[in-house]
């Protein structure tokens, strides 16, 4: 592969005493699906703040392009093409679909002197959008709340895309989803994958992971363990890493392999 | 992916029957109650003088008044804001154009602007302290309520030892900016209404032989504007879409690039200018200010606005239901004197109307986020 | 929809015809309204509503009572407008404040309906808005008689306790009673607000930083009953001069016990009572008295409580 679209090196992470990331090395390229695997606590939330620009890193470099890079606010990621998909989402229950879709970058027509929200640009957009992803709304008026989680994940996602993501976050997407929604929401990693958009899945959920990963990565105690690539790691070393190995083995042993 | 779920039109939605969908929009609530109040005053009070002109003028006047305050009261609380100190922001407004315009003996356009400077100023206090500090703005507008209050009735006994400044009528006399808020139009169609035996003419005295009724008042000229104008801004403009949004979730809407903070401030100012033209419209009407002016009138404010369809907990609701919740709450308080109910009851049928607008209104939401 | 709709109608009209009814029963004759400035908190009014109503029923019309819930005098604007529109024979009204009353008023006046200025407002003003008379008692000259009556007795510094400060008339009261004591109200008008409870307390808190005032003077039942309890408190009762305007059971009581010295009587029942009879009488035969009547000042002391006594609250 060539350039990595953001290339994070020994990133650091001090919040007072506490050393939340302690060197974490990731790269993302275009097209590719990473996935950064962590348990609770590993650094993860803290990680993905500072690759959209939350955070500051306290050492260490971010590349995007190729060109040292220094993020002062969301903002600056945003309009560099960094988007983040939240756990909790960026969508408003209450808020039509295409409000949502279109929210903060709303689009405006003239009216002689004064501007008004494109309603019916948007509307098409959005149908459009949502059907490429494979959801078919009621129509664009429909309210986000009436969705269900994956589709609301969905629509976040395409959001993203929609507005020239080159790097798209996704934290925990399918954490709070029942068995269908999440083979929905893969799908759709999938299909925004194959539109040459770099993707970083975090998650705890190895299966999850191995199902679209093209690369992993595992984050344990604030660093980074190393990259592996698909079919060069099992599932088990993936668990195992996480843990940090020995408990989770003797844990699995009673609980007969299940986890 | 070729599930049920996804492919096609999903059959469980297509269940929907199309009273649930029309009870979606926000104004629905507010239109069955004003065909249910007009149905019922046609039926208990058609022959009290409720719909002749002079009844008429009095309960739209009422009712604009309500609209005036309940846009702004509207647009703040789809931005998930409250603000409880619109009554007395109208007592305070009153009272410094009767200060600057009559102790000081300022023209009165300038009292009139520079009030209007002041209190979208006490606005914009009001919403800084709320975005900055994190404080529901319930208690911040509640301390302001106080503040305010208490300042109307201070400066005028300093000032004048009194509690009323008359004398503003005068001083409006052939002020540009006084007719604005105070004047009248249409006055020869009214006129040659009266002329043609449209409308009912003075007996007596003075003004005899002129319509009783003899222009629409400026107010609800500004009732209609700003309905109108509101209206546009929250479903027409990318602010009314941060209006939404800032309400709706504040934090999903930041994550996504909207100034939150800018837009709540400005909803704050915006309530603050409502509240100020009600009160200059008041005050040049009437020719004094008052320090009990606008009692309550925050409360009466919001309820017209949640008759109207809003959801207290913000991100949803209309400035046309607000503007028919403002007509309801007139025409059902100007007509319980009309159908000679005993004025005492008028709050009982008040809690009634208000306590049915918020079960409805939390039907209607089960409905959008799709709870159970 | 149409049918839920139906049902609503029909639910409220089921709900709302007996109201409507009770109130609409009694009319026969002449319609009569009378507007009062008053919050609905003000007790004191309570003897206004007996009196229209006992005089509506000797008289054989129709009287009804409104007032502004919260004693804004802008809508109290609104409900003479209104009270015009609906087209009664009279208007019984207080002028609580000219700038804002004046208009309406004079509109009502000239589309054909009688008004009556009753309890506030000066004989002088009424007869500018164009009313058939005045009838109460004029605030300032009421408190001034107090105040010549209390020098009399040898007080020479005061504490007026003000419960409706927006009301000019209640604070020309305190201004009367300053200058028939012939001293400076300065600073001893203190706004005690409405709550019985802060009334009690601001009376303490004001007694207590102030403790050579020589008298208390209340504006009504609303002030005088926490005052008495203040009083009790501090141990003043009785001893300190207590003047207070208008009546109630409280008062009374405190008058019998020798704790308050007098009580205005302005008599509202006759304020509320007499428009209604003399615009009867003026509706069915055309006569109407002269001139203004004055309902008070009526100083009540000890001497001659019975009948006071008994109708405390009620037609005193």
């Amino acid at each position: 592969m060539a350039e990595p679209i953001i290339r994070m090196t020994n990133i650091e992470k001090h919040f007072g005493s506490v050393i939340a990331l302690a060197g974490v090395s990731v790269d993302v390229f275009a097209g590719e699906c990473h996935c950064l695997l962590g348990d609770n606590g590993a650094g993860k939330s803290t990680f993905i703040k500072t690759m959209s620009g939350v955070h500051q890193p306290t050492k260490g470099e971010i590349y995007f392009e190729g060109e040292p890079m220094n993020f002062g606010d969301p903002r600056d990621a945003i309009s560099a093409g960094i988007a983040t998909v939240h756990q909790h989402l960026a969508m408003i229950p209450l808020m039509s679909v295409s409000r949502n879709f279109f929210m903060g970058n709303e689009p405006e027509k003239k009216v002689g002197p004064f501007k008004f929200f494109d309603h019916e640009y948007a509307n098409t957009v959005t149908m459009d959008a949502m059907k490429k992803m494979g959801i078919n709304l009621r129509g664009p008026d429909q309210a986000v709340g009436t969705l269900s989680g994956g589709e609301r994940q969905t629509v976040a996602i395409s959001r993203a895309v929609h507005f020239g993501a080159k790097v798209l976050i996704l934290d925990e997407p399918t954490s709070a989803l029942g068995v269908r929604q999440t083979s929905n929401v893969l799908a759709t990693i999938d299909k925004v994958r194959k539109q040459g958009i770099g993707v970083v899945f975090i998650t705890h959920n190895v299966r999850h992971a191995m199902a679209v990963g093209d690369r992993f990565t595992v984050l344990n105690r604030g660093k980074t363990l190393g990259t592996a690539l698909k079919g060069e790691i099992q599932h088990e070393e993936l668990q195992d890493l996480m843990a940090g190995g020995q408990e989770l083995a003797t844990l699995e042993g009673s609980l007969g392999g299940t986890v | 992916m070729s599930d049920a779920q996804t492919s096609g039109v999903d059959e469980r939605v297509k269940q929907q029957s199309s009273l649930r969908k029309a009870l979606i929009r926000p104004e629905l609530g507010g239109i069955c109650g004003t065909v249910i109040v007009f149905i019922l005053f046609f039926l208990f009070a058609g022959d009290s003088g409720m719909f002749n002109s002079q009844g008429v003028m009095n309960w739209s006047v009422v009712s604009a008044q309500f609209m005036i305050i309940a846009v702004g009261a509207c647009l703040l609380m789809i931005a998930g804001e409250f603000d409880l100190s619109v009554g007395s922001m109208i007592g305070f407004s009153g009272m410094m154009i009767a200060i600057f315009g009559v102790t000081l003996g300022w023209p009165i356009w300038l009292a009139i602007i520079v009030t209007f400077l002041m209190a979208m100023a006490i606005g914009w206090v009001n919403g800084m302290i709320v975005v900055r500090t994190g404080l529901p703005s319930f208690i911040v507008t509640l301390a302001f309520l106080f503040i305010l209050r208490g300042f109307t009735i201070f400066l005028p006994q300093v000032i004048e030892r009194k509690t009323i400044i008359g004398g503003i009528k005068d001083a409006a006399e052939g002020d540009w900016l006084g007719v604005v808020f105070g004047g009248k139009i249409l006055k020869g169609f009214f006129q040659w209404l009266g002329d043609n035996g449209v409308i009912a003419t003075f007996e007596r005295g003075t003004r005899a032989g002129e319509p009783v009724v003899d222009g629409i008042p400026m107010l609800i000229v500004w009732a209609i504007v700003l309905v109108i104008l509101g209206h546009v801004l929250l479903t027409r403009t990318k602010f009314g879409n941060w209006i939404f949004a800032a309400g709706g979730d504040a934090e999903a809407a930041r994550n996504s690039g909207v100034p939150v903070n800018r837009v709540k401030i400005s909803m704050f100012m915006f309530s603050a200018f409502c509240a100020t033209v009600f009160a200059t419209c008041q005050v040049m009407e009437f020719g004094s200010a008052g320090a009990d002016r606008g009692l309550l009138k925050e409360f009466e404010a919001i309820i017209a606005v949640v008759i109207g369809g809003a959801l207290l907990t913000g991100g949803y609701g209309s400035v046309v239901g607000a503007a028919l919740g403002a007509l309801i709450f007139g025409v059902v308080q100007q007509g319980l004197f009309f159908a000679g109910v005993e004025s005492s009851l008028f709050r009982v049928f008040l809690g009634v109307i208000l306590l049915g607008a918020v079960i409805l209104n939390t039907y209607i939401r089960r409905i959008i986020t799709g709870e159970r | 929809m149409a049918s839920i709709l139906k049902k609503l109608a029909l639910a409220t009209a089921v709900v709302t015809a007996p109201l409507m009814a009770a109130t609409g029963a009694s009319a026969e004759g002449e319609k009569y309204i009378l507007v009062s400035h008053a919050p609905d908190s003000d007790s004191w009014w309570n003897t206004i509503k007996n009196g229209i109503a006992l005089a509506g029923d000797q008289m054989g019309v129709e009287v009804e009572y409104r007032n502004p819930p919260t004693g804004d005098l802008a809508d109290m604007a609104r409900i003479i407008e209104q009270a015009a529109a609906s087209g009664p024979n009279g208007i019984i009204t207080t002028l609580a404040d000219y700038d804002v009353l004046s208009g309406p008023i004079q509109n009502a006046v000239a589309s054909g309906v009688d008004v009556i200025i009753m309890n506030s407002g000066t004989p002088d003003q009424a007869r500018e808005v164009g009313a058939l008379m005045y009838v109460g008692q004029p605030e300032y000259d009421a408190g001034y008689a107090a105040g010549l009556r209390a020098k009399g007795d040898g007080v020479g510094s005061f504490l007026c306790v003000n419960h409706y400060i927006n009301s000019p008339s209640s604070t020309e009261r305190c201004q009367g009673f300053a200058d028939g004591l012939g001293v400076d109200l300065g600073s001893q008008m203190i706004d005690s607000g409405q709550d019985p409870a802060e009334i009690k307390n601001r009376v303490l808190a004001y007694l207590n930083a102030n403790p050579g005032t020589e008298a208390v003077l209340t504006l009504g039942p609303t002030s005088a009953d926490p005052t008495l309890l203040a009083l009790d408190e501090n141990g003043m009762a009785g001893d300190i001069y207590f003047g207070t305007f208008d009546l109630g059971d409280e008062i009374v009581k405190g008058i019998k016990g020798g704790v308050i010295n007098w009580g205005i009587d302005q008599q509202p029942f006759l304020q509320a009572y007499l428009p209604v009879v003399v615009m009867t009488n003026y509706h069915r035969y055309g006569v109407l008295p002269g001139n203004n009547i004055n309902s008070g000042p009526g100083f009540v002391t000890a001497d001659g409580l019975t009948l006071v006594e008994k109708y405390a609250g009620e037609f005193r």
